[in-house]
């Protein structure tokens, strides 16, 4: 079911939720260097979507080093899957050829 | 909210680039497949040697080469991509290519022993790990095209 997203739609977040919409986890340095935010503006977009309930976010370690790592969350999934839906609906209603499935 | 159709085109080229970059960045790299192919060969012809001291310093350096490479991508591993991304095609695509390298190995190696072959075990491996350090970049540049051709909304 297509429904547009204005959490999501924001461009910072579009980038982030599209890269966790692709992966199982991803860690936090990949997600800071793709997007290209600081650590600080970073945090604030994850806990935004935190607080949605679109995102997880777990800490561990890989050998002695912690590491920081987000996933979307399945109601974070669906969201997703609705906000690209309604996307497609406005490119196709308006006949545009270059339409990503 | 409405957006404009370009606006929303624009919104759908970043998903899809974003999913590009994470399926990029998962790939096994060449120089894994070239490592592990290098790694295996050493140690076939280590054990086929027979002879003790041999036999010890390959498995030592199979053991060490193997952890290291591993503990490598675990480290550099910053992203998992999704399972479903490979989907079925994609499981079948590393199936065959296990199922293919494991089949000419051995049947390669039995062949060359029943021919009274020196070293049949390690003659047989030398085309395993081509097929690995060759195939194993090909095998993953298929499953980039199988994971970017996937749905952008039905990687469930």
């Amino acid at each position: 079911m297509s429904r547009f997203d204005d959490l999501i739609h924001a461009p910072t977040r579009l980038s982030l939720v599209s890269l966790l919409a692709a992966t199982d986890w991803a860690d936090f340095k990949f997600l800071r260097d793709s997007v290209g935010l600081s650590d600080s503006a970073l945090s604030k977009q994850l806990t935004t979507l935190e607080e949605a309930g679109y995102v997880e976010i777990r800490k561990s370690f890989v050998g002695k080093r912690p590491r920081t790592s987000a996933r979307l969350t399945p109601q974070g999934h669906t969201a997703f899957t609705g906000h690209v839906a309604a996307l497609q609906e406005i490119v196709a209603r308006a006949g545009l050829a270059v339409l990503p499935q | 909210m409405s957006i404009p159709p370009v606006d929303a085109e624009l919104a759908l080229a970043e998903i899809h680039a974003r999913r590009q970059q994470v399926v990029d960045t998962n790939l096994v790299p060449r120089w894994f497949w070239v490592s592990i192919a290098a790694l295996m060969l050493l140690f076939v012809a280590a054990v086929e040697t027979g002879a003790a001291w041999v036999l010890a310093t390959g498995s030592v350096v199979y053991a060490l080469g193997l952890s290291a490479l591993i503990l490598a991508m675990v480290r550099h591993a910053r992203v998992q991509v999704r399972p479903e991304l490979i989907g079925l095609r994609g499981a079948l695509a590393i199936a065959g290519f296990t199922l293919v390298l494991v089949a000419a190995g051995i049947g390669l190696g039995f062949a060359l022993e029943a021919a009274g072959a020196p070293f049949p075990a390690t003659l047989g491996c030398v085309p395993v790990c081509l097929g690995l350090a060759l195939g194993g970049p090909r095998l993953m540049a298929r499953l980039r095209r199988i994971m970017l051709a996937r749905p952008l909304a039905g990687a469930r």
